[in-house]
């Protein structure tokens, strides 16, 4: 009878135990949930929504990929594009326009 | 294009105009083709009459030279001004995308009909001066606006 009491104590010991290591390891996992949500935040307030699709940017660091004519070409429609700005700023002379964003992929 | 289209001749009395024009040279270029290149010396003075004049500058892309685009020449416009003012050299590289129709003046002829009618003289140079002018101004708005981006992402 005492050992069979003994073993039921044991047992009861034991699923304490794993009770209590289940439990600290499900804690110690919460606080990085908690942490990831800001992050996903962040990257979806740096990418805003967009109703259309935007037209074709292509990133800087894929420009590397891009033929040379495609490049020329992209150069050539930057430089059309600035001096259109830089003439509306001749035109009328305001901070506004000198500094009035371009769209232009090269920069974008 | 007539005389009083032109930029350079703008405010001169048409039988005054057509006069410098007749001083002029007809050139035809035809797709592709070069005007002048950067470096060369610089004898004509071009009024564009009929298409494009493009012009561009040498740029290292990926350790290749290549021409890039800096401005272009429409009719009426006047192109490689370098040839009155020293030290006669191109800056730039002019090539017609386009068949295109040039008047080229030299500038021994232009500037001794400029000495011999100096109110003629002078009405042109004001016209250099404000071409010249105007384009500085807008060089500089855009060498402004590309600085302006240079220092953005640098502080990014």
């Amino acid at each position: 009878m005492e050992m069979l009491l003994m073993g039921a104590c044991l047992s009861l010991f034991g699923l304490a135990v794993t009770c209590l290591a289940f439990g600290a390891a499900t804690r110690t996992e919460e606080p990085s949930a908690v942490e990831a949500k800001p992050a996903v935040a962040k990257a979806a307030a740096a990418s805003p929504a967009r109703f259309f699709v935007s037209p074709a940017i292509i990133p800087m660091a894929e420009h590397a990929q891009v033929p040379i004519e495609a490049l020329l070409l992209q150069i050539e429609s930057h430089v059309r594009l600035e001096q259109a700005a830089a003439e509306s700023f001749l035109q009328t002379p305001t901070p506004a326009l000198l500094h009035c964003k371009t769209i232009s992929p090269l920069v974008n | 294009m007539t005389s009083g289209q032109s930029e350079l001749l703008k405010g001169l009395p048409p039988p005054e105009a057509d006069r410098v024009l007749s001083l002029g040279k007809r050139l035809t270029l035809t797709s592709g083709a070069e005007l002048f290149h950067m470096g060369a010396p610089a004898d004509s003075l071009y009024l564009v009459s009929r298409g494009r004049i493009k012009l561009t500058l040498p740029m290292q892309i990926r350790g290749n030279q290549q021409d890039v685009f800096v401005e272009e020449r429409t009719p009426g416009e006047t192109v490689g001004w370098s040839a009155l003012i020293p030290p006669h050299q191109f800056t730039l590289t002019a090539t017609a995308p386009l068949q295109t129709e040039v008047i080229a003046f030299s500038r021994e002829t232009l500037l001794a009909h400029c000495a011999a009618f100096p109110a003629i003289g002078y009405a042109i140079s004001l016209n250099l001066a404000a071409v010249v002018g105007q384009r500085l101004q807008l060089f500089q708005a855009m060498w402004l606006r590309e600085m302006e981006r240079m220092v953005e992402l640098r502080c990014a």
